[in-house]
């Protein structure tokens, strides 16, 4: 094991250990629910980043995940179905729904943009059709509005979150999530190379269908009270697009900085200047595309690089010749 | 019941020429430079808002508006292609369609906050004096506004037919569109022609915002349902066909009202959506039309 | 007239000619041959600026290009049939033609030139409306060369201009050749077909794998493999 990887190990237990005592330590109320938020983008932007940071397939659609798992879950959850179930039913009936128009779309090897302007025809016929079928606000189950318990629900969170983490991290390190990024690089080539495109595509989607879904879940666990199809708005799709590349597409731990830094800079623009964020995180999000693909991520490893230069320079620079 | 759908039938037809415009614009830019430009109904949307600031704050017509609202399109069409999209043509043909795809999301996303700020969610429509004025034939209402806006739709479009059919550009354009490395052998400067392409797009779409603005209405939100709207129009009309996008703008326009009489109001959007993804299924590469316009 | 100078090109990272230099002279009908592949089409790219060299130079008269945009190749009186044609096929024959003309200085010359293209290829005249896309493999042709020369080119390239075409067709389209560089236009011809080709050039160049590997006349060439097996096989 490397340094690196001891450290890199290290601070994300501190990390998850730190999390943990939040709710312990902390008093106000806001700071919970802004965390809460933080790990429901995380997933959402996690969930994403599988099929549009590793494989390369934007989905500008993702709501629709989102939404149907907020809807599977709270249609369960409020008709007394205990939590689990209805959380992994979230993640089922968006996968369902993923697969039924993932596979006659990969199979037709349909040109990238065609894929991603699909996705946003589809995400929004689901939002006029929730709106028109279930045009009302939902509520939880009146016992749980009185005994609601916000720390419950950020552990359970918390874990949700950790466990989309952990489940996208084995994807990407094992042998179908290298075939994966080979369909990002060079769809052609990774054929030629053996690796079956449409599986892989279908595979990515399921995984970022289901932990969508389950982000869903989680956010319909959370929320006390929404309109049914506020789910489905394009907004729930364009977050987590730019979270992702902000934060880095195509790593681990980009979508979590891009969440964070979303809600962070969301809060400090709202309290000094005004609902700004969604300008300056589309501008952040236009010049990462331009020019920096790798996101805060590719910041932060240059920055290592120009750091870690330095002391060697003053090596060389003793003339010893 | 027959009545409705004859008032639908016209309701359908003054809307679906308008979604031609839309569509048009969107069309000429991806037919010429192959980027698929998501921000195409933002740009609409700030057509008509463009309009609405010409009338409310210096009482300009919002059909004399129409001549500004295309100067400042094709402003902001300038600015957008020199300082973000030209950055992108000479990526190879897999990251070029991601990335426009990308900015041009991005490009929208800001451009509708951009409006919310600077208007409000609101709905806002331009009224002018006449704008409840309406002649009626056979029972059928025909708002002169809407008529009006179909007319100087057909103009346009015709226009941008003549255009392309009859100057030395139009069909630089059309080459250009057909065979990009031949064209540049003709002496075609085809980074030229992207641009004038683009710009013209953007011009397009302000044209049919104003038109949009005083017939209907104007919300920040609207960008990406015009988006979907041009690209269902685009698709179902085929690129580089006008004519073919008129007559599906007019179809979509006509399927939609006739969905919200036989079915329900809740659902017209849905049928547009519908249709679109059954041609993406169906010919999935029936965006690159080979008719020439 | 046109000078290349050990001209080495790559797609990407691998490389595709290696110190490429031949010449073309003033009112010379010159041959480029080889087999397939063998980077004939690259170094007409090259040469109209569709592909960069990695390094080498080309001139044209005095001027130096490599560097101008494919655009402005046209400009310099350098006019390129490529290879098929790639004739517009949504547009009609008498429009092809006129943007064969699309510069402005050829602009003005265009109803001149117009009859200059119909008095070489007569059947282009008959189908003047006709939709390109309609026209036969060899018309095709024709119209390419046409369209080419509407910019009343000093130099004209031509890839392939046989390919795909019957063995009657292939004789007319070569006879046309002969008699477009015999009203003075200097003529570059790539082909595969070296029989033909040999008869036609002047002088002819043979290029495998990337490089010239001779040049001469008709009889000199004879020694190289892929000549040989062309008139043997």
């Amino acid at each position: 094991m490397t340094v690196k990887k001891i450290i890199s190990i290290a601070l994300l237990v501190v990390g998850v250990v730190a999390l943990a005592f939040v709710p312990t330590v902390v008093e106000s109320d806001s700071i919970i629910n802004l965390l809460i938020l933080i790990f429901i983008y995380t997933m959402l932007a996690s969930s994403w980043n599988i099929l549009g940071g590793y494989t390369g397939q934007i989905n500008l659609g993702h709501a629709a995940f989102f939404g149907l798992g907020t809807l599977a879950t709270r249609l369960l959850y409020t008709q007394g179905f205990p939590l689990f179930p209805s959380l992994l039913a979230g993640g089922v009936v968006a996968v369902a729904f993923a697969m039924f128009i993932g596979i006659p779309a990969f199979r037709l090897r349909l040109r990238g943009d065609y894929f991603t302007i699909g996705t946003l025809a589809l995400a929004q016929i689901l939002y006029v059709t929730v709106g028109n079928v279930l045009p009302k606000i939902t509520y939880l189950p009146i016992e749980d509005i009185q005994n609601y318990q916000l720390d419950f629900r950020y552990y359970i969170i918390l874990a949700l979150a950790l466990f989309t983490i952990g489940v996208a991290y084995v994807l990407v390190k094992s042998r179908p999530g290298l075939g994966m990024m080979a369909v990002k690089e060079d769809e052609d080539a990774a054929e030629s190379l053996g690796v079956n495109a449409f599986r892989h595509k279908l595979l990515a989607l399921a995984f970022s269908a289901f932990l969508g879904g389950l982000a869903g879940g989680a956010y319909a666990y959370y929320q006390t009270s929404y309109y049914f199809n506020y789910t489905f708005t394009p907004l729930w799709s364009l977050d987590p697009v730019t979270m992702a590349f902000v934060g880095g597409q195509g790593t681990i731990i980009g979508p979590v900085i891009g969440a964070v830094f979303f809600v962070v800079l969301k809060e400090w623009l709202v309290l000094n200047v005004g609902e700004y964020h969604l300008i300056v995180f589309g501008t952040l999000f236009i010049l990462v595309v331009l020019f920096l693909p790798g996101g805060l991520v590719e910041v932060w490893e240059k920055i290592r690089e120009a750091l870690s230069r330095r002391p060697k320079l003053k090596e060389s620079s003793t003339p010893s010749e | 019941m027959l009545a409705a759908l004859a008032q639908g039938l016209v309701f359908g037809i003054l809307v679906g020429a308008l979604y031609g415009l839309a569509a048009v614009g969107l069309s000429l830019v991806f037919g010429v430079t192959k980027f698929l430009n998501v921000a195409h109904g933002e740009l609409l949307m700030f057509g008509g808002y463009a309009s609405f600031w010409l009338f409310t704050l210096l009482d300009v017509d919002p059909f004399a508006s129409i001549p500004l609202c295309i100067l400042f399109l094709l402003l902001i069409g300038l600015l957008l292609y020199k300082v973000l999209f030209s950055r992108m043509v000479k990526l190879p043909t897999e990251d070029k369609i991601r990335n426009t795809l990308l900015v041009g999301f991005g490009v929208g996303l800001i451009l509708q906050n951009v409006a919310l700020r600077l208007w409000t969610a609101d709905d806002r429509g331009i009224t002018p004096d006449y704008a409840g004025v309406a002649f009626t034939v056979l029972g059928v209402r025909f708002p002169i506004v809407r008529v009006a806006s179909l007319v100087i739709a057909f103009v346009f479009l015709f226009a941008l037919q003549l255009f392309l059919r009859r100057t030395y550009t139009g069909k630089a354009i059309r080459a250009t569109v057909e065979d990009w490395e031949a064209a540049t052998l003709m002496g075609i400067n085809v980074h030229r022609v992207y641009l004038l392409a683009f710009v013209m797009g953007a011009a397009l779409a302000g044209v049919a915002g104003t038109l949009v603005a005083v017939g209907y209405s104007v919300e920040p939100a609207m960008g990406m349902h015009w988006t979907l709207k041009g690209l269902i129009v685009m698709v179902m009309g085929g690129v580089g066909s006008i004519t073919g996008t008129l007559v599906g703008g007019l179809i979509l326009g006509v399927a939609e009202s006739a969905t919200a009489i036989l079915i329900s109001g809740n659902y017209r959007q849905v049928v547009g959506l519908v249709i679109f993804i059954l041609v993406l299924l169906v010919r999935p590469q029936g965006l690159l039309g080979t008719k020439e316009g | 007239m046109l000078k290349l100078e050990e001209i080495d090109a790559y797609y990407g990272d691998l490389q595709a000619l290696w110190g490429i230099s031949m010449q073309v002279n003033e009112g010379e009908l010159v041959a480029l041959v080889g087999p397939n592949g063998a980077g004939k089409t690259t170094t007409l790219r090259v040469i109209t600026g569709l592909l960069k060299p990695a390094s080498g130079s080309i001139h044209f008269h005095d001027h130096h290009l490599g560097k101008e945009p494919a655009h402005k190749i046209v400009e310099l009186g350098i006019s390129q049939v490529p290879e098929g044609g790639r004739i517009f096929t949504g547009m009609s024959v008498l429009e092809n033609l006129e943007l064969g003309a699309f510069l402005p200085k050829a602009r003005v010359n265009k109803d001149e030139s117009l009859k200059w293209v119909y008095s070489i290829f007569p059947r282009l005249e008959e189908r003047m409306e006709q939709r390109a896309g309609t026209l036969s493999g060899g018309e095709r042709q024709m119209l390419a060369i046409g369209r080419a020369l509407m910019s009343k080119p000093k130099l004209l390239l031509l890839d392939e201009p046989s390919f795909g075409l019957a063995p009657i067709l292939v004789e007319h389209i070569f006879e046309m050749i002969t008699e477009i560089n015999k009203q003075g236009v200097t003529v570059l011809l790539v082909e595969q077909n070296i029989r033909a080709a040999l008869e036609l050039a002047d002088r002819a160049y043979v290029i495998e794998n990337g490089r010239v590997v001779g040049q001469g006349v008709h009889e000199d060439l004879l020694s190289f493999e892929s000549v040989r097996s062309a008139y043997l096989g």
